[in-house]
């Protein structure tokens, strides 16, 4: 991750995005996240555990541990000249990989294997860098073929091949 | 004797038809997998999981454990002919066998990594044959107080063995322990962190998450960096025989090797990758001439190769034995177990002696075939490897598509190994290793299961597990080797061996 990645920032601020510091307050916002879920949940005694006993103690744990590892991130040496650990660069691929099969996955069982492969293959190529149309073309019709072979033809799995009217 | 009438009893449920088909199957694919980078055991045993449902579970657990073993000898092709890690566990391969490839050598290496695997796997067959049964025993003696304790110091060792900050890699674990009790809890019958939807209320399917975090993640990571150039070395494979000289260095850095692998395997958090590390530091070491590493030295070869497949299969002892899975590969065995409604832990041995012994034989019976797979096919391999990356990552995000579908035949499935995808990017980009989370997951509801019996046993008096004197010994060995990690002088030093 270069400079042309991350925005600029005075140089204290750019402790706040230490790695350790980052992965720190992840760590902190789900434990968070965990202990006003759990809100609700009985904790009992350690007798007689509730359901909310073990998960409460491990957010707790989780929310030490994640301030401990924000701290000694924001003091290592080293720390002011942080850079992004996630850079422009990835935003595309990741997005689109994500996108490719949350429609592939709601596309399944509605449209059937051969569009949503066509889906899949489609989005998923436009995460890659350079896009050539004929080749993907070509990718999805293997691909096509590969999965009805494996999955229909070989082991025989209930998934629908064609839309369902 | 107890011995010979075991491995008999393996050997005949090892070589019917269908369990050898399913052996060269694993094999196959483990290889195949191993070949090509991009995609690894991980993901691939995570995809093939809900299909070993349809099987018979000692002919699923055969196929599996082949891909993870045979993904440690497909590895090292890639690593000598192109020199790029075809695996995690060959990357110090690449060092010399590319070099030896570059030498001309190539064939030479190749055969040379073969051969150090087929040695590993044959000393790491028996050693499972011979270790299991005692360590079984000395489990079923365990009550829940025991088995909480052993669970920590598993998690606590595979964290110290792992490389990256330990403070991380345990909030990493509880991660993965919150994640494992999301569903319905057991005891009580109430939702966790299900937010209302019926798809959670069984909780998340450890093959969802391993594809999600391995294999979705990988993809996510390669196509954000640019796509290396991958040219093989063309030069035509001739003699595949090493010379005499070569033999003389290699078979004793194989030895060393095995031996390495073999024990580093058992421990918790060991396996494939440490032990190749750790075998090639150990060679340039006790080398007479270090000077050669890295410019095509065969030791360079046979030691990692050998350790990277005895690691592999020794880690099957502690999971196989005490249910304690050691690293990522075997958290999905368990689960794998799981899927065929058998309990993981010490009772496996005597209540299914078949699948058991079955499974080790056939683990030799694979090696084997993996020798003749890997040596006369090379250039079939080789031509597999001009696939371009920009094809590959397709066909492999539809199949862990798929994959992940017929866990459970539900859409919602994909749309959660899609967000641990995204997850599992984010947490390589802020170097929070994702094997402990699945480590932790698998655990999670193992370990508040015999918490809770430890604590109904004592009354709610958590002193239980400080006055019985096996519990209280396991959790001061856990805490001495956090304690190990914690001190600065050691931790330079741990820095310095996996920079090695």
């Amino acid at each position: 991750m270069t400079e042309a990645s991350g925005f600029p920032m005075t140089r204290p601020w750019r402790r706040l995005i230490h790695r350790d510091v980052l992965s720190g307050l992840l760590f902190i916002a789900l434990a968070g996240l965990g202990l006003w879920l759990s809100r609700d949940y009985p904790v009992g005694t350690a007798l007689r555990m509730g359901t909310g006993y073990v998960p409460r103690l491990l957010c707790w744990i989780l929310l030490g541990l994640g301030a401990v590892i924000a701290l000694r991130g924001f003091m290592a040496p080293g720390a002011e000249r942080s850079t992004l650990p996630i850079g422009l660069a990835a935003v595309r691929p990741v997005i689109l990989v994500f996108v490719a099969l949350v429609v592939f996955g709601v596309s399944l069982e509605r449209l059937g294997l051969v569009i949503s492969i066509l889906l899949l293959v489609g989005i998923g190529a436009l995460a890659g860098r350079n896009l050539r149309p004929a080749e993907t073309v070509l990718a999805a019709v293997v691909l096509v073929a590969l999965a009805w072979g494996v999955f229909i033809a070989g082991l025989g799995l209930t998934i629908p091949v064609w839309p369902e009217w | 004797m107890e011995f010979l009438s075991n491995l008999a009893l393996g050997f005949s449920v090892a070589l019917t038809p269908a369990n050898l088909v399913f052996a060269f199957v694993g094999a196959m694919i483990g290889t195949l997998i191993g070949v090509l980078p991009g995609i690894g055991p991980i993901a691939t045993i995570a995809m093939l999981l809900p299909l070993t449902f349809h099987l018979e579970p000692t002919a699923g657990l055969i196929m599996l454990a082949g891909i993870f073993y045979g993904a440690q000898y497909g590895g090292s092709t890639t690593a000598i002919l192109i020199n790029l890690p075809g695996e995690t566990s060959s990357v110090v391969t690449t060092l010399d066998g590319h070099q030896m490839a570059r030498n001309g050598r190539a064939g030479a290496a190749l055969a040379a990594a073969a051969l150090a695997s087929f040695l590993a796997g044959c000393v790491s067959t028996a050693l499972i044959a011979t270790l299991a049964p005692p360590l079984a025993r000395v489990g079923q003696s365990f009550g829940a107080p025991e088995y909480f304790s052993l669970m920590v110091l598993g998690l606590i060792a595979a964290v110290v063995l792992a490389h990256g900050s330990v403070l991380k890699a345990i909030a990493m674990i509880v991660l993965g322990l919150l994640l494992g009790l999301i569903g319905t809890d057991g005891n009580t019958g109430g939702q966790r962190f299900t937010f209302g939807l019926n798809e959670l209320a069984d909780g998340i399917d450890v093959a969802t998450l391993a594809i999600g975090l391995f294999g979705i993640s990988e993809i996510m990571a390669n196509l954000t960096q640019r796509e290396s150039s991958r040219e093989p070395v063309v030069q035509k494979i001739t003699r595949l025989w090493p010379t005499g000289e070569e033999f003389r260095r290699g078979w004793p850095a194989a030895l060393r090797g095995t031996a390495l692998g073999a024990v580093l395997g058992v421990l918790p958090g060991g396996g494939a990758t440490l032990s190749a590390f750790a075998a090639y530091a150990l060679e340039k070491r006790v080398s007479d001439r270090p000077g050669m590493f890295g410019r095509g030295a065969i030791e360079g070869v046979a030691a990692p190769e050998a350790a990277n497949n005895a690691g592999a299969q020794s880690s099957f002892i502690p999971m196989l034995t005490l249910g304690l899975p050691g690293n990522p590969v075997m958290a999905l065995m368990i689960g794998a177990l799981m899927i065929h409604g058998i309990q993981p832990g010490p009772q496996i041995m005597t209540e299914r002696p078949q699948m058991f012994w079955g499974m080790v034989a056939s683990m030799w019976i694979g090696n084997l075939m993996l020798v003749i797979i890997n040596l006369p096919l090379i250039g079939m391999w080789v031509q597999l490897l001009k696939v371009p990356y920009r094809f590959l990552y397709l066909a492999v995000l539809l199949f862990c598509a798929i994959g992940v579908y017929t866990v459970s035949n539900s859409p919602a499935a994909v749309v959660m190994a899609a967000i641990f995808g995204v997850a599992g990017f984010v947490f390589q980009r802020l170097s929070c290793e994702p094997a402990p989370l699945i480590l932790g997951f698998v655990l999670g509801p193992l370990m508040e299961e015999n918490l809770r019996r430890a604590l109904r046993v004592s009354g709610g008096d958590p002193m239980i597990f400080v006055n019985r004197p096996i519990s209280l010994g396991l959790l001061i060995v856990a805490l001495v080797l956090l304690l190990i990690v914690a001190l600065p002088a050691i931790r330079s030093g741990r820095e310095q061996a996996f920079q090695e």
